[in-house]
């Protein structure tokens, strides 16, 4: 094979390999991971090993928080203060886990969902439940005490009946919410006697709230010069209630005290015609029944109730690039007939699995400035509710791609600069010994080696074939000139003319194939060797 | 020169055994050929092709089949099972019905998408199911990872998934809209016969998941002729036929043989 036809094979070879492999490119599951999902399955290997979180201890806290209810409203049938603070305590601190896991599992939207709201309003009615039973407890006592005095006796028996009307109202929705629970306990095999037995214990300090009332007259309390009234009966978030009434004894500019629920809510002043009113916001309170009455001095108003009806709410999200790193989150959170939901909690949901949480303002909008790594990532915003007369809702998922920070020049230039910084020593270095060499070597010996160089060079060619021969003369001619190995014979020829006749032969020989006779080598040997110059 | 035909002579090596690696495999699902992850190349069981001739002593695995049984190949297998032999029907599209109800089975394949919370994986398809029940399949064994299997309904469970799992019938991951938390039990017997709702259990990514159940399978028998384990290819094929017809290996070895002969014999010549 002469040496054209192996370029082809070689160049036809490698073509052959590129074909191949080009026609494999398309098709890369031997050496790529790609196409790692189908249907039917995923390749473990390639899905991000990532929990949703604690999953396991989800059934087991939902019996925890059932069993906890029945504990508890028998500690505060049995009057055990300190025990039933503990229970509610743990009651309390197991919610809040069970809220955690809740929005870390992304559950809300199911029944779990639904068992969290309701055991949400469960711990209310039953913190409720504690708070009223102790303060009834003090109102039995001072009923006693107070006998006799018909103002203070009166006043007694208005908050009593607030009380109790309170409490009523209180069980009235605790005891909806059994069939809500027993349903869900079912499906995840839960025990839910606790509840239906907290059901019971509930209704039996209702009843006992009620006996007390029949045992101070039985009768609902006399017409009360301070009258009272909230118009409309019902609303939702954020709609007015007025709370008006008028005092009849009443002077004008004499303070007149709102309860809501038995907790202190305003204070306004009697007009010149002995009426006062209270615009009352719907804000963060709980949808269902409410009670109001009224005060001044110690006359008290009749106690009356109102209804917050639950509405639905919409979350909106737009994500925009603040730098390389950080994403700002903005949106708004309105009811359906878009009113701003304000100074509500908006949980931000990062790559399905972390969670922050940013406020609303008094325009119902909220801003987070998030800080991201390098790559896309999804970002949800969630309202949950908790606490408003509002369900929760979610924005759309939102897709952004944090570019991440650039890379630092500074290492560059550090590399740069060490580079340049190397090169500058080393050729100084080798300068300063090339210095000391000549300054330190003995002229004997540079004599000598001068010699040595213009000595002829030994060369033998004994044995060897021709063009083997051939090329051991043209090395040894190329050294002894002194002419860089890297140099072709026709470079050679121009470089040293004296001996073009020598080169222009071992030409022909290397790369035309020719063979060179003994004679011919004899006499490139006597020119290798200082001989006569023009002899090849 | 010489060092040129090394080179050339290497390339070609190179060049041959890539179109070797790459036509001798396929990609397609549950594959015996098929070597990456969702082949089944790994999986140690020898292939059956005929039903009339299988040994009770050793179970025979029915992996995601996609061909119907004649009648009398449910003849065989209802003799193979009356004999005392175990059948497992690994199948999640629901092909498999077909076969139970032949054999008299009340036990259903329920085609769907679940997922699950109860798993340590990104992808909700990809989770864990507890062992229920006394199997020999399963001994030694407390959870499987399952990878997007299919409910099985009916006969006694042997794999049941936790109450947090859902058929994700819209596939976004999360339990949405109508969908519900219910627990579905993925693996089931009726005597002998045993269906399991995840053929996944046995491609070459999950051998490793559940290496105990892999294990508690040995020896398992594969159906070549109605499982997927059988999708090769037209070049795979050829190779099956030559390495199985003596003549063809016999004339393949002439034909390598034949080039080295020659070119001794011009060195001799020469």
């Amino acid at each position: 094979m002469n040496h054209r036809a192996s370029r082809a094979v070689l160049m036809a070879a490698a073509v052959l390999v590129l074909a191949l492999l080009g026609a494999q490119a398309a098709d890369p599951v031997l050496y790529t991971a790609e196409n790692t999902s189908t249907a039917a399955h995923t390749d473990p290997a390639t899905v991000q090993k990532r929990s949703p979180g604690d999953a396991n201890a989800l059934v087991p806290l939902m019996d925890e928080l059932l069993g906890q209810t029945g504990t508890l409203t028998l500690t505060i049938k049995l009057k055990d203060y300190e025990s039933a603070e503990r229970d509610l305590a743990r009651y309390s601190e197991l919610s809040r886990q069970f809220d955690r896991l809740v929005v870390t599992l992304d559950v809300s939207g199911t029944d779990i969902g639904e068992f969290q709201q309701n055991n949400r309003q469960n711990q209310e009615s039953l913190a409720a439940l504690l708070n009223d039973t102790r303060r009834f407890e003090d109102l039995q006592r001072l009923e006693i005490e107070v006998r006799g005095n018909d103002e203070q006796h009166m006043a007694v028996v208005y908050e009593g009946e607030a009380l109790r009307q309170k409490m009523r109202e209180g069980f009235s929705a605790y005891a909806k919410r059994e069939a809500a629970a027993t349903r869900i306990a079912e499906h995840y095999d839960l025990n839910a006697t606790p509840y239906r037995e907290s059901v019971d214990h509930f209704a039996e300090i209702t009843d006992a709230a009620d006996d007390w009332w029949k045992e101070t007259g039985g009768r609902s309390a006399p017409k009360s010069p301070l009258r009272i009234a909230v118009t409309p009966d019902e609303g939702r978030y954020g709609d007015t209630l007025l709370i008006a009434g008028t005092h009849d004894g009443g002077r004008p500019g004499d303070p007149v005290e709102i309860y809501i629920d038995s907790r202190l809510t305003a204070t306004v002043a009697l007009d010149d015609g002995g009426s006062y009113r209270y615009p009352y916001r719907i804000g963060r309170v709980p949808a269902g029944s409410h009670i109001v009455y009224a005060t001044a001095g110690a006359v008290y108003s009749s106690v009356v109730t109102f209804e917050i009806l639950s509405g639905n709410t919409s979350t909106t999200l737009a994500l925009a690039e603040v730098n390389e790193t950080t994403v700002a989150c903005t949106g708004n959170l309105t009811t359906d007939d878009g009113r701003p939901v304000t100074l509500a909690p908006v949980h931000l949901r990062i790559d399905d699995d972390t969670l922050t949480t940013a406020e609303t303002d008094k325009n119902g909008t909220y801003r987070k400035e998030i800080a991201l790594p390098a790559g896309e990532h999804t970002l949800q915003a969630e309202f949950h509710g908790a606490g408003y007369p509002l369900n929760a809702s979610e924005s759309p998922v939102g897709t952004i791609i944090v570019r991440g920070e650039g890379l630092s020049p500074l290492p560059f230039a550090v590399a740069l600069a060490a580079l340049f910084g190397t090169g500058w020593y080393l050729r100084r270095r080798q300068y300063r010994r090339e210095e000391s060499l000549v300054v330190e070597r003995p002229e004997e010996e540079v004599e000598v080696a001068e010699e040595t160089a213009e000595q002829a060079p030994q060369v033998s060619i004994v044995g060897l074939p021709p063009r083997e021969a051939a090329t051991v003369l043209f090395c040894t001619l190329r050294a002894r000139l002194g002419i860089p190995e890297t140099k072709t014979p026709r470079d050679c020829a121009r470089i040293a003319p004296d001996h073009a006749g020598f080169f222009g032969r071992y030409e022909l020989i290397r790369y035309a194939g020719e063979t060179p006779s003994e004679e011919e080598l004899r006499a490139m040997e006597e020119e290798v060797l200082g001989g006569d110059k023009n002899a090849a | 020169m010489q060092r040129e035909a090394w080179t050339v002579l290497l390339i070609l090596l190179l060049a041959g055994g890539a179109v070797f690696a790459h036509v001798t495999t396929t990609t397609e699902e549950y594959s015996r050929y098929n070597t990456g992850w969702n082949g089944t190349s790994g999986f140690a069981g020898k292939e059956v092709r005929d039903l009339g001739d299988l040994d009770p002593g050793a179970p025979l695995l029915i992996l995601a089949p996609d061909r119907p049984f004649t009648l009398d190949e449910v003849g065989y297998l209802r003799a193979f099972l009356d004999d005392g032999g175990r059948v497992i029907i690994a199948d999640e599209e629901g092909a498999a019905n077909d076969l139970l109800a032949d054999l008299g089975s009340t036990m259903r394949v329920r085609p769907g998408n679940l997922a699950s919370l109860d798993r340590d994986h990104a992808d909700p398809g990809l989770f864990v199911a507890r062992v229920v029940g006394n199997d020999t399949l399963f001994a030694g064994v407390g959870t499987i990872r399952v990878n997007r299997p299919a409910a099985v309904e009916g006969g006694v469970p042997l794999l049941e998934t936790s109450i947090l799992t859902w058929d994700d019938a819209d596939g976004d991951g999360r339990i949405t809209g109508s969908e519900t938390f219910e627990a579905a039990v993925v693996c089931a017997r009726e005597g002998n016969l045993t269906v399991l709702g995840d053929p996944s259990l046995f491609i070459n990514a999950m051998l490793t998941e559940n290496p105990q159940f892999i294990q508690n399978t040995w020896p398992v028998r594969i159906d070549g002729i109605h499982s997927r384990t059988g999708t090769a290819n037209q070049i795979i094929n050829t190779r099956l036929w030559i390495q199985e017809t003596p003549l063809a290996v016999a004339a393949l070895a002439a034909l390598a043989v034949l080039p080295v002969a020659y070119r001794f014999g011009r060195k001799e010549n020469e």
